[in-house]
Order: structure tokens, then C-alpha cells, then sequence
């Protein structure tokens, strides 16, 4: 059996793990692109309440594998406090919080960074805040953030294959499954593989050509 | 009138501007000297208002502004009737030179006059770079992009911080006939310049700062006979240098 009949075949079952996948991926790139820039803002806005805090956090997530923080939400911390939660809201929540700590952190590097002198260049030329915020301040830290932000969500994506593992019929658990029945472990995986390179190529594509379209060298000679 | 009575400013402990007093008249170019680290563009940065002073007044065509500022008191700043260009210019590196240029009035929705900006831009002679980005062309030019954007403005009063540093004899000409043109015009003007010769062919007023204070000011017999041996001192060590 090849790569493609195993496709054919099983294709209801891979399209039903896919619209797992891409579920959760959605969920978890809305939570954290939004909430994640609204912490990133408000970090570089409240450097002490907000940007110490989170930042702290971040640094302390990021020393945590992402496999052991899902199954410490799944296992531990569901029996301690006693309630068993549905396996994709206990994904869905630990890639979100995952999500908008890796997006709040490259919001807030950005804006702390922003070059002060490019808003009073603009306040003496009589501009208003939001003029300020619309013209250049959102189209600066634009250029700079979205190819980065569009790789950390290709990460999260193929991130949510560790969800097969409490249990979410996403796309890895249900290859696992076929895998079980006709035992084809080459063709199967390669044919995941092809699958998320159909997806994550073009991703990581644009994500490039938006750096180098418009993160493009702005030092001055 | 732009006037400032008794301004001082201080940064951590260290008095940087010492009860200045300064008069900017319509229709006058005045020229500010001094050494590097006198002050001057700390005090070009509060006479812009964009910096606090600590105590004293401001005036501006009647409008007082008092400091230190009455509390929940959130003065209308004077921009851009007033407004300033920075030794450093500070153009926005995302857009063109045309569209730094006239960002400030499109984004108000206000047109720029095209014949205004066409007359300024080959005044300055910018046609061969207006597409450019700011880190695609010269110091000279982002320079005259820099001014440009300020003249499109319109202001009252205008606060220019060594624009001519990196310009050729040429564009400094074009300038000193343009700043001349603007002054005639009745605008107000204040210029932080090294050059002695340009302050010599532009100034009504000479202002000559050290350590914070106005040493010396008052029209071209500044630069010619200086009075205070500070002053003395300083234009025979540049004139010695040129």
C-alpha cells in the first residue's frame, strides 16, 4: 500500500484528524496572537506591574518542556484539584498560554525598543497620538514582528501534535491509529509529514519573504 | 513673540539650563553658539516644549505656559506652529523621503500645496531622491528632507538644531537664502550652528551659550566684537581652526 492509497483510504479519518488539528490551531493562534499582543502592550506600557511579571513567567515556561507542562495540566494538577477536563480544552489551554507568552515577549521586546525619536519627530510635525500609532509606530513594529509572530505560530502548529498524547483525536493520534490497524509506519508517517509540509511550507515561505520584503535594513549611513 | 524667562532644567541633580531668558521675534533669525555640551539643544528642547523646563515661563504669541505646570494641568503643546529639526532629523525609515515629507499633513487630511512642495523640492534640488528610503540616501539629503518637512508645516516659529552640518557649501547657501526668505515672510527662526560664516550672513540676533547661561546675545556685533573674553575666546579658537 502506498503513501497515496493510504491517503485515499483512510482520508476520512486524516480529514477528521486534520479539522482536529486545525481547530486547535486556530484556537490557540487567536489566544495568542491576541491576548499575547495585549500582554506584549501592556508589558512595555507597565514595564513594573505587567512587564516584570510576565516576563518572569515566560522566562520560567520556557525552562519547562511543552510535553511535561500539557501532561502536568492533564494529570496532576486535574486530580489535585479534583475535576477531569475535556483533553482538547486542556491542549487548547496549554498551547494558548505557551502562545501568548512567545507572542507577548517579541510585542514587548519590540515596543520597549521603539525608537523614541521617530514619535517626537512626529509630535513637533503636530501629528496626534493615534496619527502617531497608525503611521508609524504600527507600521514599524509591524514589519518587525509579523514574520516572527507567522514562525512562532508554524511552531505552534505542528506543537499541537503533542496533544495526541492525553488523548486528542488530532491528526498525529489518528496516523497512530491507522498505524495500530494496518502496521505501514513508513508510508504513514510520511504521509503526515507530506501533509504538514503542505502546510507549514507556504507558512514558513511567507513568513520569509515578509522579512525580507519588509524587514529590510533600516540603519542610515 | 516666542519668549522664555527664567528657564532652568536639571537632569539628576546637574543644572543644565541656568535661568535662561530668550526672546524669538516674527519676521528674526536668531543664531544660538556656543561649545558642545553648552546646552543648546537642551534649551531648543525646551523652548519646543518638548521637554519640561523646571521653573519659569513661556510665552508664545500670549499663551503663557507656566512651570512648574499647575497640577492636573496638561498644557496644548505648541506643535506645529512651532517645531524643530533635529541634528540627528529623525525621518520615519519606513516611509520615502516624499512621504516623510508630507506624512504630517496627509495624515491630518490636510493636502500639501503641490506647487509648495514642488517649489521646495527643486529649491532644494530632491527630485532625484524623493522615492528613496532615508537610509538609501545621504546625510545632506535626508537634511534637506528633514527641513522640507518642517517648511510644509507651516510653523510660526522654526527650531533648527545644525542643519547645515553635513550640507555643502552650495545647499548651505540655498538654505541660508530660503531661512532668509522664511524670516521675510514673518517667521521666527532659531538656528544652533558651528559655522560662523552662516550665522554671520543669517543672524538679526546672536545668542551665545556656555555652561548652561547666555554668556553674550544681541545683534551681529556678537560675532564681530564680542564683549564677555568667554566669547572672545571661543570664536579666535574657531577661527584659528579654520
Amino acid at each position: 500500500m502506498s503513501v497515496l492509497d493510504i491517503l485515499v483510504k483512510y482520508q476520512s479519518a486524516f480529514a477528521d484528524g486534520l479539522a482536529t488539528t486545525f481547530h486547535l490551531s486556530l484556537i490557540v493562534w487567536a489566544a495568542g496572537l491576541l491576548l499575547g499582543t495585549v500582554l506584549g502592550t501592556f508589558g512595555a506600557r507597565w514595564k513594573t506591574a505587567v512587564g516584570i511579571p510576565s516576563r518572569l513567567l515566560s522566562f520560567s515556561l520556557s525552562g519547562v518542556p511543552i510535553l511535561v507542562f500539557l501532561f502536568w495540566l492533564h494529570y496532576p494538577l486535574q486530580a489535585m484539584l479534583g475535576v477531569v477536563i475535556d483533553p482538547f480544552v486542556t491542549a487548547a489551554v496549554t498551547l494558548s498560554v505557551i502562545n501568548i507568552f512567545a507572542v507577548a515577549d517579541v510585542i514587548r521586546a519590540v515596543l520597549a525598543d521603539f525608537p523614541a525619536q521617530y514619535i517626537v519627530a512626529a509630535q513637533v510635525c503636530g501629528m496626534t497620538h493615534a496619527q502617531i500609532v497608525r503611521h508609524i509606530q504600527l507600521p514599524i513594529v509591524a514589519r518587525q514582528t509579523v514574520p516572527v509572530l507567522l514562525m512562532i505560530q508554524v511552531n505552534m502548529l505542528q506543537a499541537t501534535l503533542f496533544a495526541s498524547l492525553i488523548s486528542v483525536n488530532e491528526i498525529f493520534r489518528v496516523a497512530q491509529q491507522i498505524n495500530s490497524q494496518i502496521y505501514k509506519p513508513v508510508e504513514i508517517y510520511t504521509a503526515l509529514g507530506v501533509l504538514f509540509l503542505c502546510i507549514c511550507l507556504p507558512m514558513n515561505g511567507l513568513a520569509l519573504w515578509l522579512k525580507s520584503r519588509y524587514t529590510r535594513d533600516f540603519s542610515e549611513r | 513673540m516666542l519668549e522664555a524667562k527664567n528657564i532652568t532644567k536639571s537632569y539628576s541633580g546637574h543644572l543644565i539650563i541656568n535661568g535662561v531668558d530668550v526672546q524669538l521675534e516674527p519676521g528674526q533669525i536668531s543664531v544660538m553658539i556656543g561649545p558642545s555640551g553648552s546646552g543648546k539643544t537642551t534649551l531648543l528642547k525646551l523652548l519646543a516644549m518638548l521637554e519640561t523646563p523646571d521653573t519659569g515661563t513661556i510665552s508664545i504669541d500670549g499663551t503663557q505656559y507656566s512651570f512648574p505646570s499647575p497640577p492636573n494641568q496638561n498644557p496644548v503643546k505648541p506643535w506645529p506652529k512651532v517645531t524643530v529639526v533635529f541634528q540627528q532629523l529623525f525621518l520615519w525609515p519606513h516611509l520615502t523621503i516624499l512621504q516623510n515629507m508630507t506624512l504630517p499633513l496627509t495624515a491630518g487630511r490636510r493636502e500639501a500645496s503641490k506647487e509648495k512642495l514642488e517649489s521646495l523640492i527643486e529649491l532644494f534640488d530632491m527630485s532625484q531622491f524623493i522615492y528613496r528610503y532615508p537610509n538609501e540616501s545621504s546625510l545632506g539629503q535626508r537634511q534637506r528632507a528633514a527641513l522640507v518637512r518642517a517648511l510644509l508645516l507651516e510653523p510660526e516659529y522654526l527650531l533648527l538644531d545644525e542643519i547645515t552640518s553635513s550640507l555643502d557649501v552650495e545647499q548651505v547657501a540655498i538654505i541660508l537664502t530660503h531661512l532668509k526668505d522664511l524670516a521675510a515672510q514673518g517667521i521666527g527662526i532659531l538656528t544652533i550652528t558651528h559655522l560662523l560664516h552662516f550665522a554671520h550672513q543669517a543672524a538679526d540676533r546672536v545668542i551665545f551659550m556656555d555652561h548652561g547661561e547666555i554668556i553674550e546675545q544681541g545683534g551681529k556685533e556678537v560675532l564681530d566684537a564680542p564683549k564677555q573674553e568667554r566669547v572672545q575666546r571661543f570664536f579666535s579658537v574657531i577661527e584659528a581652526a579654520s
